[in-house]
């Protein structure tokens, strides 16, 4: 048997079968060597466990007659769009999961490593713009046609004076706003559209220690946030626009913001 | 009946465990599975013979979650949404029976849509790798790393609702 070294790619491997049986032995000998190694692979089988045991249910349960249906061909086929109604709970599992777990956010490479909390911010934002921006007729609480009372009651909800920002200049209008929830505390969405339909929203938040800016995406191909944090307050603009583009009405955007915080 | 379809129906109910894994919920994971089995039985020509019913629709369904979760995230598309939000919201699943269950559930949600899909078909589906990255559309290399860093980011993630117990504990 020739020797050769063994690396932590080898735990998965031979949790998955795909470890050559003839070097089992060896990685068996290698894994009581090197107890750390030995404890990872423990911790892996158990969540492996975990996981089959939480799904293995699905398994038994009885098909759906809808589903039956489908095959046996006694449902109409329906060949327009698909029903594109489950991606949504996916979307709003971001949401819940931003909640649910504070500082830990997918897309993230730096594995064990605590969010910080413009990720968090972005993340939040990001997942706002995702439900919200794709509703058409439900996309905000307060209509734009009622600005006064959008900025007074978010700015008393979110204890931050907001102003809209005025983004006809980047051919922006404003939709209208909504509160929303971010981590233990409450922001302000306020949704724009241009003419074509494309759509950028701005997420503030009064609750922010951390100082920085930058951008972010969560997702290949899915949207951008241009954030900026400072003590007191956080915004991300976002949206799917060209990067330059997003980055010249954040910045405009911000401005704004900046000046209605301080009047 | 004919043998396609009995093939297609015997395979169900693993579409529906992998759509739960990726979905979580359970009317939208079902959702999925129907959209899945809808595109299969308008290609039942494309299936070719000797190959396998759980891959082929494995496949169509795997790409049928990717597409959409891409047009989620570039927004124009979203458009078609035919429901309001509130409607979707996640509900606490139903087969959640203890904790730990939840838990895991719950951090698989929170990992990235790749690294969940690549896991979950090798973990819970028991595909091999070649099979699970010939599903997935991508080299068994990027299907690796997939998993590896998966894996990680599952552990993080329950390392860390656990230390936020640990919290609660000591806090009351």
């Amino acid at each position: 048997m020739i020797r050769r070294d063994f690396s932590e790619r080898d735990i998965h491997m031979a949790l998955d079968g795909e470890l050559p049986v003839d070097e089992r032995a060896a990685y068996g000998a290698w894994l009581d060597a090197n107890p750390e190694m030995k404890a990872r692979s423990a911790r892996f089988t158990a969540d492996r466990e975990a996981l089959r045991a939480a799904f293995a249910g699905v398994l038994d349960e009885p098909v759906p007659a809808s589903l039956r249906k489908v095959v046996l061909g006694e449902a109409p086929a329906r060949f327009a769009a698909p029903r594109s109604r489950w991606w949504l709970a996916a979307a709003a599992a971001v949401l819940l999961a931003t909640g649910g777990f504070g500082g830990y956010f997918a897309g993230i490479d730096g594995i064990g490593q605590e969010n910080s909390a413009e990720d968090q911010l972005a993340e939040q934002a990001i997942a706002a713009h995702v439900i919200y921006a794709a509703e058409q007729r439900h996309a905000v609480e307060v209509p734009a046609s009622d600005k006064d009372h959008l900025q007074t009651w978010l700015s008393n909800r979110v204890g931050l004076k907001l102003v809209a920002p005025d983004l006809t200049a980047n051919g922006f209008q404003l939709v209208g706003g909504r509160l929303l929830p971010a981590g233990e505390s409450k922001a302000a969405m306020l949704l724009y559209e241009d003419d074509k339909g494309e759509r950028i929203s701005l997420f503030v938040t009064a609750e922010s220690t951390a100082s920085s800016k930058g951008t972010y995406a969560s997702a290949q191909d899915g949207p951008q946030a241009v954030y900026w944090l400072d003590k007191g307050y956080g915004c991300a603009v976002v949206g799917s626009l060209p990067r330059e583009q997003l980055a010249v009405v954040a910045k405009s955007a911000y401005g704004q913001l900046l000046a209605g915080l301080a009047s | 009946m004919d043998e396609k379809k009995a093939a297609i129906l015997g395979e169900i109910p693993r579409l529906r465990r992998y759509a739960r894994s990726l979905l979580r919920d359970r009317d939208s994971a079902d959702d999925l599975v129907q959209d899945c089995l809808e595109r299969a039985l308008m290609r039942l020509d494309n299936w070719q013979t000797g190959e396998s019913p759980r891959r082929w629709l494995f496949t169509i369904m795997h790409h049928l979650f990717i597409d959409q979760m891409r047009k989620v995230n570039r927004r124009g598309e979203a458009a078609m949404l035919p429901l309001e939000a509130g409607e979707a919201v996640a509900q606490p699943a139903e087969q959640l029976d203890g904790i730990a269950s939840r838990e895991i559930i719950d951090a698989l949600q929170a990992i990235s849509t790749d690294r969940r899909a690549a896991l979950v078909m090798v973990a819970i589906e028991g595909f091999s790798y070649a099979e699970a990255a010939n599903i997935l559309g991508v080299p068994a290399g990027t299907l690796m790393s997939r998993i590896a860093r998966g894996r990680e980011e599952l552990r993080g993630l329950l390392d860390d609702t656990a230390r936020r117990r640990t919290i609660r504990i000591v806090e009351k």
